[in-house]
């Protein structure tokens, strides 16, 4: 390789690029990882987010029939309303969830609840904020080495958003926020086309160092009593590891990326043409997967509370802007239309999972559904109400996932909370009537399936047999 | 788990090994044995097993006998007469029981002194967390913590976080090393010219005007008409039907002059109320009569947009004085910064570090101010993305706070913002690495400036292969980087991840002769992390150097310094909170229902008392029984209110001599340490006196044997019982009683104190029974009860206690039989020299416990 290396701004490399798509050796060690040896099946998971809810209107209104988004009906016999019917062929390769939310966060407003979407930590109302290590950096860290890239974190309106106010999913294992890529040339160029020069002068920049430090470690190690050497062990151990990662890295390098075919991507679109945009950020998700350049993506549709690029998804449908969707929906039609903007989301995801369907699992049995967990929701059901998260699992039945069904879980309210919403705006704020399961309790089941033997997840150590 | 271990017999013993040169088996078995034999074999022998053990078949021999810990408990119980027991049959003469104690004492002195050579563990292991970020801020002169992303420690069994077997070191860990060296580094070091700084100047005027151009003419009508018209105040208000003149309760610009006032304004969007840096300093005004008031537990939000930079300091300066000359309390201002992006996406995080208490008087204001690296906190993302109006908002805002204890308000007239500020350029955190050097050529000066900073970094000389080696990395490194800083900012990186940083405490020559002392350079080490946790300074590293640092009056001398200075606040804070297992209450959840809102200002005051006592005890060298009695309590007025405590004014803590009727002093009824163990909702006896037992007096209970019986909540015959009588209950069934029976009556005399630390005289309608039975049938009738027992009974094992959790902590690893010789020579000294906490720390630091590797 040729590169002119002095001519290089690393500092700015280092703020830009080779966030959202973290190399292997950049990313968090997984404890597990030292152990960990090439599985022969690839386990894949992607999660994605809708902010501002969905529809939940009354029993008692007309719309309730039709645009309710979750199903009427029972475990196996729910009937998928027309809010969610574009993902009818995908019936028995989904699970719909209700009663799942974050205990912390019940009586905290919708919009803020973005960021711990899939961290399930306690992030707050105001002021001092903390979150905590994210589903998919958990899963990153454990199957990141086996790819080119640990994960991909993507969403529309990219960067890492404000606490409270995410526009990213993930979330390292320190609890802070791993900014997002919202340009698909970029996340293309990342993926396929280069691996950026500045990653071989910093691989052997840390090589140098290493060798150094090692040094360091056997001289010291050299004046001390045998016991003290079983002490500096574990930092030799440290540094053996970190040198095993390195060289791994390295080896990505000399391999070639991998090729794909671009004519049908549209790599310049904007969320002004949101169809296509939608499309495209889950097609590259699907060619990073095909090719196994990472197993890892997440991708939040949108940011809460409107305000953002995100907010003209719902042009795509014929309305202005989506989180105005939201708040008329006791207009005459409102839930209608705020079901019709939800109907094409379910429409483009279910497009996103059927291609997978339709692909055979590389070198696998089965097709790449079934070697995938989608985790689709939002951290908010009815109009500002952090309860009842509306969530879906789609695929992965030969991760052991069980499919074709409704769950409902918590108690006290089987029918009506998982169908209706609330009669009045200020709703978010009332005592709970209902009691429900954290969501931590589903992930950690998932990280289980995907084959993460951790003990718990965000403090929870329970899972649902029924997944 | 201590177990019983089958070992040979006491006779078989004293015939098998009669010939073990130090142990006293003679005096075993002319006297010790007989005594043990007539007084405690008739429960704890062949025929019953008291609480599962057996006297008779304990090794005598301590120096190589397996049954020490047993011996241990065996002197315990006989030296606080809680055997046998006073109800048994059985009597021990007091003859015979000194008579064993002291052949206890002299056997265990002998066995800890032969087990000494054996080693336990070893005091070598990596810097805490928290020393981590003292050593990294006082190397590199920077502000900034760089442990935050550090996984935080385990505790040991006796609570210390810098013990030796619990610190380990992983890949993750490293990871964190070598990525906080390298930003440390570069926050350290600067380029090219001095950054211009931004600058708001804010005066209290101006914000009216700006926002409430009504308010400003009709406050202008007003004062033209007083001129114009000579009249005086009250006529004026008057004649505005007192229109403006109502007191708005929250935050409020007003006009001392006529008394006008109107509510402050803010909102996040559309950057209206943003205001725009300059890059000249505008003038101070003259102190205006135009003022912000900030009545207690009000706020105001300073909106600065997004033009404060990415780096430096940034300086809050506020001309202000106090609302009122009434009463003595003073108001106190807190610091935050925060941001609103949009709705509902809010932070706002404390970040001054400390409150200012604004003692000015009214019409006399003066400045306060604040220094923040902006670095270090919360900033928002959508600077540099998003321009200043636009959704999500990118601005970000200053808040003070009044967080007054009291409703006394204070009043602002002028604010000024700086960032970043900067006394010279390059700033002294680049010079004490770059130094100034003319001509160099770039290996010599990388030479000059590694040799500076390893030698400070190591806490050591170092050899000639070390700083080859360094070179060696530079000299590979170099033809990769920009510039020769960016190469030596990496060469540096792995200086500070290196184990030779990270690792304490070895130091010395590697082919040096095995020597039973610890070098100067050690002891330089040592002594800095006990009293400063964090690495010695140039005079510490310099008298070790000249080997004066192991003379005794030197060392001493030292550790005086050490004390006189600020940083050994750390000692007390860590030390303190660590010894007492104060982590736990920040966990505590306050049940609201039973005791409303908790006021975060109390539980803060909770939080620091312990520290400060501990902080002016060390001062004072007052004596160390003072922690379990004394007749004064440090105190801030939040906390003297919570105590009923008259006359304290200001946040500050300082030491308040009790009124007779106020049962509080020392750390028995110190309200955090209630609380901490409580459950929140209501005492917690079990807790309280476990706490006691195995943090104060270091006898902690054995633990609960497996397969206890829980108490049944839902039988209502225990439902109907109080807590005091449930414990008897449970104590009564044999499984539970001989651990209860040690435990309970401890904490049963807390019960005067609720889950809140607050002094208490009935328990629903039941007067409070705090009265209790030791296990010898001592009585300790509530707190002073057992205070009195404590002070009478108790100052021996407390000063040993003190004197073992202390050195513990000071030598960074557990302690072993090996050490307690040691420890009871350095007790024995701490009471012969009148207890003093200052003392302690001198008589651990001249110990050999301290002196030997």
């Amino acid at each position: 390789m040729n590169m002119n290396l002095s001519s290089l701004d690393r500092r700015k490399f280092l703020r830009g690029a080779g966030v959202a798509l973290a190399l292997p050796w950049l990313e968090s060690f997984a404890p597990v990882a030292r152990a960990a040896s090439k599985p022969k099946q690839r386990k894949r998971l992607a999660c994605f987010y809708l902010p501002d809810g969905v529809p939940m209107p009354l029993e008692k209104d007309p719309a309730f029939k039709d645009w309710s988004w979750f199903p009427h009906g029972g475990r196996k016999d729910f009937k998928l309303t027309k809010c969610m019917e574009t993902l009818a062929p995908l019936r028995d390769e989904l699970t719909v969830f209700s009663g799942l939310s974050n205990p912390a966060l019940r009586r905290v407003h919708g919009h803020a609840n973005a960021d711990q979407f899939i961290t399930a930590a306690d992030t707050g109302a105001d002021g001092d904020y903390h979150n905590s290590i994210s589903l998919d950096q958990v899963f990153a860290a454990h199957t990141g080495e086996h790819t080119r890239h640990a994960s991909l974190v993507m969403s529309t309106d990219g960067g890492t958003g404000s606490p409270r106010g995410a526009h990213t999913l993930s979330y390292n294992a320190q609890g802070r926020p791993i900014p997002a890529e919202h340009k698909p040339k970029r996340i293309f160029d990342m993926l396929f086309v280069k691996s950026g020069p500045d990653a071989a002068r910093r691989l052997a920049l840390s090589q140098s160092a290493l060798d150094d430090l090692l040094e360091d470690a056997r001289s010291l190690n050299r004046s001390l009593s045998k016991r003290d050497q079983e002490t500096l062990a574990e930092y030799l151990q440290s540094v053996r590891d970190t040198e095993v990662r390195v060289a791994k890295a390295k080896r990505w390098l000399n391999i070639p990326l991998p090729k794909v075919d671009t004519d049908h991507l549209k790599l310049d679109v904007t969320p002004e043409d949101p169809r296509n945009f939608l499309r495209t950020m889950y097609e590259l998700i699907y060619l990073a997967f095909k090719t196994d350049t990472t197993r890892v993506a997440t991708y939040q549709l949108g940011r809460e509370n409107g305000v953002g690029v995100s907010d003209y998804l719902a042009r795509a449908v014929g309305f202005k802007a989506a989180h105005w969707l939201t708040h008329e929906v006791k207009k005459p039609g409102g839930y209608k239309n705020f079901g019709v903007y939800c109907r094409f989301i379910n429409e483009e995801l279910g497009r996103f999972a059927s291609r997978l369907k339709a692909t055979p699992e590389p070198g696998g049995e089965g097709n790449m559904l079934d070697h995938t967990a989608l985790l689709f929701g939002s951290a908010s059901s009815a109009f500002h109400l952090s309860r009842n998260y509306p969530l879906l699992l789609i695929g992965g039945r030969k991760l052991g996932f069980k499919h074709g069904q409704y769950l409902k879980y918590g108690q006290g309210n089987q029918k009506h909370q998982a169908t209706a919403g609330i009669a009045t705006d200020a709703g978010w704020r009332g005592e709970m009537q209902f009691s429900e399961l954290p969501t931590a309790h589903l992930y950690l089941t998932m990280l289980h399936k995907l084959g993460v033997e951790a003990k718990s997840f965000a403090g929870s150590t329970e899972t649902l047999s029924e997944v | 788990m201590k177990r019983l271990s089958i070992t040979i017999g006491i006779f078989a013993g004293l015939l098998s090994w009669a010939e073990t040169p130090k142990a006293n088996l003679d005096s075993f078995r002319k006297e010790i044995g007989p005594v043990l034999k007539a007084a405690c074999v008739g429960c704890h022998g062949p025929e019953k097993q008291k609480a599962k053990f057996r006297v008779d078949t304990l090794d005598p021999d301590l120096l190589k006998g397996k049954d020490v810990s047993w011996w241990l408990e065996v002197q315990g119980v006989l030296t606080n007469g809680e055997m046998p027991p006073p109800d048994s049959e059985v009597k021990l003469a007091d003859a015979d029981r000194v008579k064993v104690i002291d052949w206890l004492a002299g056997e265990i002195r002998a066995a800890s002194e032969a087990r000494r050579a054996e080693g336990g563990y070893s005091t070598f292991r990596r810097m805490t967390r928290y020393e981590y970020k003292y050593a990294m801020q006082d190397l590199l002169w920077l502000p900034h913590d760089f442990s935050r992303d550090l996984p935080p420690e385990t505790s040991s069994e006796d609570g210390f976080k810098n013990s030796s077997d619990m610190l380990q070191m992983t890949a993750v860990q490293f990871a964190q090393y070598r990525a906080q060296a390298r930003r440390a580094l570069e926050l350290a070091t600067v380029r090219g010219d001095r950054p211009a700084p931004v600058y708001y100047g804010l005066s209290m005027r101006g914000f009216t005007e700006r926002f409430e151009a009504k308010y400003a003419a009709a406050v202008q009508r007003t004062r033209q008409k007083v001129l114009d018209e000579g009249l005086s105040v009250e006529e004026v208000l008057k004649a505005e039907k007192e229109k403006f003149s109502r007191n708005p309760g929250g935050s409020h610009f007003k006009d001392l002059v006529t008394g006008q006032g109107v509510r402050t304004k803010w909102a996040y969007h559309g950057a209206k109320y943003a205001w725009k840096p300059t890059d000249q300093r505008p003038e101070v005004p003259a102190v205006s009569p135009d003022v912000l008031v900030i009545p207690a537990n009000q706020k105001f939000i300073i909106d600065v947009g997004d033009g404060l930079p990415d780096t430096g300091l940034m300086r809050v300066r506020i001309r202000a004085a106090r609302e009122s000359a009434e009463g003595k309390h003073l108001p106190t201002l807190r610091l935050h910064f925060g941001n609103q992006g949009s709705n509902d996406s809010r932070v706002s995080v404390e970040v001054g570090g400390h409150d200012l208490t604004i003692d000015a008087p009214p019409g006399k204001p003066r400045f306060y101010q604040w220094d923040v690296p902006l670095t270090e906190i919360p900033r928002n993302a959508f600077r540099h993305i998003q321009k200043l109006g636009q959704l999500p908002n990118p601005a970000e805002f200053i808040e003070l706070r009044n967080t007054s204890s009291t409703p006394v308000g204070l009043v602002i007239d002028y604010v000024e913002v700086i960032a970043p500020v900067l006394e010279e350029w390059p700033p002294e955190s680049h010079k004490r690495i770059f130094h100034q050097r003319k001509d160099a050529d770039e290996p010599e000066y990388a030479r000059e400036v590694l040799e500076r900073f390893m030698a400070r970094a190591w806490r050591r000389p170092f050899s000639e292969a070390e700083v080859n080696q360094k070179l060696a990395l530079y000299t590979k490194l170099r033809p990769q980087c920009v510039d020769f800083q960016e190469a030596m900012v990496e060469v540096l990186a792995s200086v500070l991840a290196s184990p030779k940083f990270l690792y304490l405490v070895r130091v010395g020559a590697e082919d040096a002769k095995p020597e039973p002392r610890v070098t100067d350079l050690e002891l330089a080490t040592r002594l800095s992390f006990f009293l400063w946790s964090s690495t010695p300074d140039d005079e510490l590293l310099q008298l070790a150097q000249a080997g004066k640092l192991s003379d005794a009056k030197v060392l001493e001398q030292q550790a005086r310094r050490l004390l006189a200075d600020p940083r050994a606040g750390r000692f007390a804070r860590h030390y303190t909170r660590q010894w007492l297992g104060m982590e736990q209450l920040d966990f505590v959840k306050i049940d609201a229902k039973a005791h409303g809102k908790t006021d975060p200002l109390l539980l803060e005051a909770m939080k620091q008392e312990p520290v400060a006592l501990f902080g002016e005890m060390l001062r004072a060298n007052r004596p160390v029984t003072e922690f379990l009695h004394s007749d004064y309590v440090l105190v801030n007025d939040r906390l003297a209110r919570h105590y009923g405590v008259p006359e304290v004014y200001g946040d500050q803590f300082r030491k308040v001599k009790l009124p007779a009727e106020i049962k509080r002093g020392g750390l028995l009824t110190s309200a955090g340490l209630l609380v901490m163990n409580s459950d929140g909702k209501d005492s917690h006896p079990l807790k309280r006196g476990i706490w006691l037992l195995e943090n104060l007096l270091h006898d902690p209970p054995p633990p609960p044997p497996p397969a206890v019986p829980e108490i049944d909540l839902a039988d209502p015959e225990i439902l109907k019982m109080t807590l005091k009588q449930r414990m008897e209950d449970h104590r009564s069934d044999p499984a539970c009683f001989s651990c209860h029976s040690k435990i309970d009556p401890w904490g049963i005399a807390f019960e005067n104190f609720d889950a809140l630390g607050q002094w208490r005289d009935k328990i629903g309608d039941e007067p409070v029974d705090a009265a209790s039975v030791l296990f010898n049938k001592d009585e300790l009738r509530g707190m002073t009860g057992l205070k009195d027992y404590l002070l009478a009974n108790r100052q021996d094992q407390f000063a040993r206690a003190m004197a073992h959790k202390m050195a513990a902590y000071a030598l960074g690893r557990p302690l072993t039989f090996g050490d307690h010789a040691e420890v009871d020579r350095i007790t024995a000294a701490l009471r012969q020299r009148g207890d003093g906490l200052a003392d302690l720390v001198f008589l651990i630091v001249k110990s050999d416990l301290f002196q030997l590797k």
